[in-house]
């Protein structure tokens, strides 16, 4: 049957087919019995003739192939470049639009073609090609993309680019024209690829590589010009609009993958090149404060790599000079006064911290370089130093090693702000709140915090002893945070313990009074001295009046009946009262310190005798160093113009007191107001109370550094205790982890710490390697 | 003394204008004393830790709350008038109910409060 109807044969049926695709390919209007008819034709051929499938094929390619040179001569015709790019692209769009319907009725070549070839190729590329829409990757879509490609593609390739580039050229020097023209060029270079691996390989190796390299070219050209015209930071504006401009006409004119390849390459021509330019600017601009300038800077030098370190080392440099330089020129007065000096750092750290954010958009490592120079600035010690000796067993050889000053004088601050001072009143409460968070910011930078601490700690002990916090509630906020910027946590819960005692003390005052009505007087602090006292085995003598001494016993006795197993030590040093002076003015409160009082109370049974200080000393039974200050405090107290005690001979330091220097009470005392003398009135003679009984500053620090011995050992051990084994290197780095809030640890310290652990066998050196120290249990 | 000192107080209370019988006369004293445990030694020989402070233990548990810690880590004086930290003792007697320090038989003597 088949035979007979004998015609199925491709060579029957061509005939009839090839006009049909003919129109096809030039767009004419075929109707629908001659589209489905192909569709038909095809189908019975591929079924019926065996080698009908590739007949079918080979026919096709040459009649496409034949279309394309006609195109391609209508391409050629229109020689110069727009009319060049304009016809191709015609061409082009004519011809791809089509290679989606074309390839519609050969469907059955597929299969026929694949069975003999048995090959699933194109399966494959199905599955995998993201675009699947079914006509993608069909033979004769591939057939008719490739012949392009050969016949004319490669041909007018060079020239397309060439015109294409001309044109980008064109525009970037400012003319318009239709950009539809690269991106039809652009797109035939996407399209033309059959290689199903790398859809954008002809593009890339074409027209992108071509677009990079006028890029380049060109900017390379401009860019020179512009310095050379218009200096650096006009060059930098210049550079900036380029590159925002190059990557907007990147995203018209160029596949999405290749922007990072365009930005590269503009930031490498437009940055790159002109990097040691661009970085000398740096400093400068830095110095003057030009933060959009800088900004700009920052955004150009971030685009290349390691760019912007050079910047980091200029801002670094240059805070540290400027702050050093600020604080050297107002060395007077801030050594001098606490409040100036925290408020001309804090001006610092805003200036350069605005500085930071503003220019640098608060940039991790600009905030890094900033933080590093403010810590420079605040543990700087060339104003003023704070000297400790650097060694505790070279007593005699006085070696020290200078630290800044700044956490006493931040401590110092901290208690003008807590306590009520002329200072704490003129401010509201969240202005309080304010300062106190900047002293933690700088507290942050400093390296010795546990000067601070104690400090702190110091003035903390007075402002509750003497009951002048300006704020109770802000004190107690201030503790929180301290512990939350990490100060160590027994410093910090020793601070809220004595904030604790206070209350308890109170509580405890109020049953003594209760219990006996009579001591309305008195007032009793009882506190921890596990949490109050750094030296627990401190004490001074003193023989109190005897009105004091009389409650002693009274309260120890009352004492015990409140706790049990509990001892009492008495810190006359610390305790205070007011009493009352009455003389031939009048009558006057002195506020005044337990040891002031047993000195006074000593003229109480002869007021108008002379006494000498040998005669004061076995009275009062006060430590020589003790008499001497307590006495200087009332024959030479800073703000009175009336003395409250006269003393012959004159001498002009406290420790020129002899044994035979007379003392006496002032009875023409009074209070001068306005260069008139007051019959009444009330004055505090107490000062700075005193924590510690009289010791030399050199002792004091030599506490701290006593203290920092004891704490790298505990670190030491706790590390290797962990550890077990470890090398120089790991453990000096957990110790200064570990120490960080309290202090640095110097390398000389440590050094001498671990032979003194291995000495006392708590450590060893490992046999075969010296860096390495093993713990011993 | 006192009943002086308590005729000074009326005196200056009931009439400000009359002159005290001495030059110098005490309005209100602030005594400052310091508590610590009664006891020998400074440290707990079990936690190494001042008896002063809480004991290892609670300093580790309680670090929050520095209120409890105070109430909860008392010291304890057995009879052979050797202390530690409540919680230290209590632990080690389970193992051995001997003082560590003496080896005697370990019985409370007080405890402190």
């Amino acid at each position: 049957m088949l035979k007979i109807r004998g015609q199925l044969h491709f060579e029957e049926k061509w005939p009839s087919m090839e006009p049909v695709v003919l129109k096809l390919l030039v767009q004419d209007h075929i109707d629908n019995n001659e589209w489905q008819d192909l569709f038909y034709m095809v189908h019975s051929v591929c079924l019926w003739d065996e080698k009908g499938a590739h007949k079918i094929r080979d026919s096709l390619e040459d009649l496409i192939i034949k279309f394309i040179k006609q195109a391609q001569k209508r391409v050629l015709v229109a020689g110069e470049e727009q009319a060049l790019l304009k016809a191709y692209i015609i061409e082009w769009r004519k011809f791809f639009t089509q290679s989606s319907y074309l390839p519609l009725p050969f469907r059955q070549l597929e299969t026929s073609l694949q069975t003999k070839s048995s090959s699933s190729s194109s399966h494959i590329n199905n599955n995998t090609s993201k675009k699947s829409s079914s006509s993608d990757d069909t033979v004769v879509r591939k057939l008719m993309l490739d012949s392009w490609n050969q016949s004319i593609f490669m041909n007018v390739k060079d020239r397309l680019q060439d015109s294409a580039m001309k044109l980008i050229q064109a525009e970037r020097n400012g003319e318009a024209f239709d950009s539809q023209l690269v991106i039809g060029v652009r797109e035939s270079y996407v399209n033309l690829c059959s290689n199903s691996e790398d859809k954008l390989e002809i593009y890339r190796e074409n027209f992108e590589a071509a677009y990079l390299q006028a890029t380049a070219d060109f900017y390379r050209l401009k860019g020179n010009e512009q310095l050379q015209e218009n200096g650096v930071q006009s060059f930098m504006k210049y550079a900036d609009a380029k590159l925002r401009e190059e990557e907007a006409r990147a995203a018209r004119y160029l596949e999405p993958v290749s922007a990072t390849g365009l930005s590269e390459c503009c930031v490498r021509v437009l940055i790159g090149d002109h990097l040691p330019t661009l970085i000398a600017e740096c400093r400068p601009l830095i110095e003057a404060g030009e933060t959009e300038r800088l900004n700009l800077m920052f955004r150009l030098l971030d685009r290349v790599s390691g760019g912007v370190d050079p910047m980091l080392n200029d801002l670094e440099n240059h805070i540290v000079s400027a702050g050093l330089s600020d604080m050297v020129a107002s060395a007077d007065v801030i050594t001098q006064d606490s409040e100036k000096y925290v408020e001309r750092l804090l001006d610092l750290f805003r200036r350069f911290s605005k500085l930071v954010l503003d220019a640098f958009n608060d940039d991790p490592r600009f905030l890094t370089a900033r933080d590093k120079a403010f810590k420079t600035v605040v543990n700087d010690t060339t104003v003023f130093k704070l000297e400790l000796p650097t060694n505790t067993t070279a007593r005699g050889t006085k070696i020290t090693t200078p630290e800044s000053k700044c956490p006493e004088l931040l401590a110092n601050y901290c208690d003008m702000l807590l306590r009520r001072t002329p200072l704490s009143k003129r401010l509201t409460s969240d202005q309080i709140e304010v300062r106190l968070r900047d002293v933690l910011l700088v507290l942050k930078y400093v390296c010795n915090k546990d000067v601070f601490m104690r400090y702190h700690k110091a003035h903390l002990t007075r402002r509750l002893i003497l009951d002048s916090s300006a704020d109770s509630e802000k004190e107690e906020d201030m503790v929180e945070w301290l512990r939350e910027i990490g100060m160590p946590a027994d410093y910090v819960n020793k601070l809220a313990r004595m904030f604790q005692d206070i209350k308890v003390s109170e509580d405890l005052n109020a049953q003594f009074r209760s219990q006996t009505t009579r001591h309305d007087a008195i007032n009793i602090k009882i506190l921890n001295a596990g949490a109050w006292a750094a030296r627990s085995t401190e004490r001074v003598s003193v023989s109190l009046p005897l009105e004091l001494e009389d409650f002693i016993p009274e309260i120890e006795e009352f004492y015990k009946t409140k706790h049990s197993g509990r001892k009492l030590q008495w810190y006359h040093h610390m305790s205070n009262g007011t009493i009352t002076f009455a003389n031939n003015v009048g009558r006057f409160d002195l506020d005044v310190t337990t040891f002031q009082m047993a000195v006074l109370f000593a003229w109480n049974q002869r007021p108008n005798d002379r006494i000498s200080y040998e005669n004061l000393r076995l009275a009062t039974e006060l430590p020589d160093p003790e008499l001497r200050r307590t006495l200087w405090s009332l024959v030479a107290f800073p703000k009175l113009k009336r003395q409250l005690l006269l003393f012959d001979p004159i001498v002009q330091v406290p420790k020129d007191f002899d044994e035979n220097t007379v003392f006496w009470i002032n009875q023409e005392f009074s209070l001068v107001k306005n260069g008139k003398p007051q019959k009444r009135g009330k004055i505090n003679l107490i000062g700075r109370l005193q924590l510690s009984t009289e010791r030399s500053q050199q002792e004091d620090n030599q506490s701290i550094v006593q203290l920092r011995i004891l704490r790298t050992q505990e670190a030491i051990i706790k590390i290797m205790k962990m550890r077990k084994r470890m090398t120089n290197a790991a453990l000096q780095a957990e110790l200064i982890e570990i120490l960080k809030n309290m202090f640095l640890p110097s390398k000389k310290m440590i050094k001498e710490q671990l032979e003194w652990l291995i000495e006392q066998k708590y450590l060893a050196r490992d046999d075969s390697d010296i860096n390495v120290f093993t713990y011993m249990a | 003394m006192h009943f002086l000192g308590m005729d000074d107080e009326d005196k200056s209370s009931d009439n400000e204008q009359s002159k005290p019988d001495k030059m110098f006369t005490l309005k209100r004293w602030n005594s400052v004393a310091m508590w610590s445990w009664d006891c020998s030694t400074d440290t707990c020989a079990i936690c190494r830790v001042q008896v002063m402070d809480a004991c290892l233990r609670c300093q580790a548990e309680s670090k929050k709350d520095a209120t409890n810690k105070d109430v909860t880590c008392v010291v304890c004086w057995g009879e052979c008038n050797h202390s530690f930290h409540h919680c230290c003792i209590s632990l080690w007697v389970k193992q051995s109910n001997r003082c560590p320090l003496c080896q005697q038989e370990w019985s409370i003597q007080r405890l402190s409060s």
